[in-house]
């Protein structure tokens, strides 16, 4: 189904885009699916699927794929990105598409840290998480990219789940897609495996992942 | 031939409606026209300025540092304008300060008194063969005969055109 | 040609109607605004015009970029330190060779500068981007150029593929003049670079530098090739002249100006020689690509030149990037007339040759 992973080993993004996939393939939409990529890890996915990809810039997928829905308005338009490209530079473009009611649907894989530059401190960056950027550990609560948006969206479809939870990111994502089709905005935040920046390994990394449902509460906002 | 009239006021006062309607009247008469505003940050009370040309050749360049007429409708328009008010010899100056006693004289309400100044650079077109002035009336009338003011509007303007 | 009383906004949003433009995205600024107003106005007539104003510059421009990826023909308009946030957009359609379109009405900078006029974006224009500025350029002198202009830019974009500007300012924009448009040529298609019939893998990342040093030596190739028939330049000593007649024509001193300064410098010429002085002027239509035999087929004849602009030397610099002259002592002496962020009248630039 795909080409060799550039992702890390014990990655959780792979399990995401191909839940994705898969659910295109049952759905025989892959000719109508095109991936819109961040940059941070997300750029990885660029030759992973057998769909339309493109790369685009950090924090400005969501943006670029409203344009794209606009341009071809019958298209299942995904802008794939992490937490930072999501929450922090691209927040802006977020809020409005979600404001706008635009029917795309953002995908972000939520693994508290910036991946592609080595760990350092993301907006879901969990109080007394130690990075590289916030060696006494972070501060703040971290950025709860759903419920902030339902404040905004009444019509949007907002889910969170995690890596591990394989049933519900199907059924998740696939409510997301109906609600797209539907004319709607969606977002489904997963949170995901970061082994090599959590810098633990095998058990240590599933009690990782699921400490972060503490902060991040799991479901359908 | 080439009339190069510079206007200018505060902004509120009509400045950029009556070089709307002085171009409009050129061009349909036939005449090349090139029109462009100035004006500062202000959406309110900053100066207002147009650069008009009419010509019988083509324009190339919108803007002139000399010009032929130039519109002085308030204090802060005299300060702004200072620098083209200079060979004031070739220039012919319309000043608000030199006729304000004869329009206040005469019950002109300031919302009239762009109407008023058209009515001068109006009878300059007249002079250079540009339009005439029943053509200059024909869209006044057009524009603002359903606007609050228009029967002192038209009053004014018999009393610019006949003085 | 009908005569029409326009102004430079109203003929850049007909222009792009007559492109058949379908989506503008846009945030306003001066003296763009109005540019996304008419469009948004006549989208009211015309319900195939799509528009939308986004939350920043930076957004309208990945929109376009977005819409264009689909096969739309879209475009954006900005200014000042819009021009500065679109950089981001541009950058991407540099890197992925995407048709964007741009109208940039310069107005003062740095900073927010003046809302009003300048021509200080120049270097962003070509070089705004983390790259090697492979972009098209053109500078519209008159308002009736703006109208060929633009609609040239969309046809150049999407046939060559290379992000494409029109860069014009606040005067040009602000200007309304009895105008004929006319343009010669029809429409160049929109083809999606990704549809139901593709599958595409595009990026703008590469893991190798050997990969990404590859991929800008193919779109320098590409944009060379692309230079030869896009380039354009006129050269005016009372007459145009032809650009294959540069070399036979000669003056003793050579204004160079581009844009609306261009259009006053034309005047000066012609009142220059109706005093006798043998005075030319060399206007670069695109800046990018520059066009550079052109200007080295007229800069070998002459004594001096003069570059009048409104920037500190943005012009100079390109000019004096482009004279290509392996005998030094052939080049001619270089004087100027900058004046950053204000416009240049006529008198200032025949006064240079008192």
């Amino acid at each position: 189904m795909s080409k060799d992973s550039k992702f890390c080993p014990g990655c959780g993004q792979p399990i995401i885009l191909q839940t994705l996939y898969r659910i295109l393939q049952e759905q025989k939409s892959e000719e109508k699916a095109v991936l819109g990529l961040d940059i941070g890890c997300a750029l990885l996915a660029w030759d992973f699927l057998p769909i339309n990809t493109f790369q685009t810039h950090h924090g400005r997928v969501t943006a670029t794929m409203v344009g794209f829905k606009r341009g071809r308005p019958d298209s299942l338009s995904f802008a794939y990105t992490g937490d930072g490209g999501a929450y922090a530079i691209g927040l802006q473009s977020l809020m409005w598409a979600a404001m706008r009611n635009d029917p795309i649907t953002v995908i972000v894989a939520n693994n508290s840290v910036y991946g592609m530059t080595g760990g350092q401190t993301a907006p879901t960056t969990m109080k007394g998480q130690v990075t590289d950027t916030s060696p006494h550990g972070g501060e703040l609560d971290p950025m709860t990219g759903p419920e902030l948006l339902r404040s905004i969206n009444k019509k949007a479809y907002l889910a969170r789940t995690a890596v591990n939870e394989i049933q519900n990111v199907k059924m998740y994502l696939t409510r997301a897609i109906e609600t797209q089709r539907q004319g709607n905005f969606s977002l489904v935040e997963v949170l995901s495996f970061c082994p090599t920046n959590w810098r633990v390994k095998g058990p240590a990394m599933i009690e990782f992942l699921n400490n972060m449902k503490e902060p991040f509460k799991m479901g359908e906002f | 031939m080439i009339l190069k009239i510079l206007l200018s006021g505060d902004g509120g006062q009509g400045i950029q409606l009556i070089a709307d309607m002085i171009c409009r009247v050129s061009f349909e008469a036939g005449w090349h026209v090139t029109s462009i505003p100035n004006y500062g940050l202000e959406q309110r009370g900053g100066v207002s300025l147009n650069f008009i040309q009419i010509s019988d050749k083509k324009i190339v360049y919108p803007k002139f540092s000399k010009p032929d007429v130039l519109l002085i409708m308030s204090s802060q328009a005299r300060e702004r304008t200072e620098e083209y008010q200079k060979d004031s010899k070739d220039i012919k100056i319309l000043d608000i300060k030199e006729i304000e006693d004869n329009l206040k004289k005469n019950n002109v309400s300031m919302q009239s008194y762009n109407v008023f100044c058209l009515g001068m650079i109006t009878k300059i077109l007249e002079e250079k063969n540009i339009c005439k002035k029943e053509d200059v009336f024909t869209l006044i009338e057009k524009k603002l005969s359903t606007k609050l003011g228009w029967e002192e509007n038209k009053r004014v303007w018999g009393f610019s055109i006949l003085n | 040609m009908s005569r029409q009383f326009l102004t430079g906004h109203e003929v850049v949003v007909q222009a792009c109607i007559d492109a058949g433009a379908t989506h503008m995205f846009g945030y306003p600024i001066t003296p763009g605004t109005e540019i996304l107003s008419g469009w948004i106005k006549r989208a009211q007539e015309d319900r195939s015009l799509q528009y939308l104003q986004t939350e920043d510059e930076i957004a309208a421009g990945f929109c376009v970029a977005g819409a264009v990826m689909a096969g739309a023909k879209a475009f954006t308009a900005t200014a000042g330190p819009g021009t500065v946030l679109m950089q981001d957009a541009m950058s991407m359609s540099d890197g992925m060779r995407l048709p964007f379109v741009v109208i940039v009405g310069q107005r003062g900078g740095p900073s927010s500068g003046t809302v009003i006029y300048s021509q200080q974006e120049v270097n962003l224009a070509i070089r705004g981007g983390n790259g090697e500025g492979m972009r098209i350029v053109f500078s519209p002198s008159t308002v009736e150029e703006l109208y060929r202009l633009t609609r040239r830019a969309f046809n150049v974009a999407w046939q060559y593929r290379f992000p494409t500007v029109v860069l014009t300012d606040g005067y040009l924009l602000k200007t309304k003049q009895d105008v004929s448009l006319d343009f010669v040529g029809g429409n160049v298609g929109a083809e999606p670079l990704v549809s139901e019939k593709t599958q595409k893998n595009i990026r703008n990342i590469y893991t190798f530098e050997e990969e990404l040093y590859e991929e800008l030596m193919k779109q320098k190739e590409d944009f060379d090739a692309m230079a030869k028939d896009v380039v354009e330049s006129e050269f005016y000593c009372g007459n145009e002249v032809e650009s294959k007649k540069y070399k036979v024509e000669s003056c003793d001193e050579l204004i160079i100006s581009h844009g609306i300064v261009a259009a006053a410098a034309r005047d000066a010429v012609d009142q220059l020689r109706s005093q006798g002085k043998n005075v030319g002027l060399f206007r670069p239509i695109t800046l990018s690509p520059f066009p550079k035999e052109e200007l080295n087929e007229i800069v070998r004849n002459v004594k001096k030149i003069w570059i009048v602009e409104s920037s500190m030397g943005q012009l100079r610099d390109l000019v004096k990037q482009n004279i290509d002259f392996t005998d030094f002592e052939k080049i001619p002496q270089v004087d100027g007339l900058y004046k950053p962020a204000v416009g240049i009248e006529t008198e200032e630039i025949v006064n240079l040759f008192v």
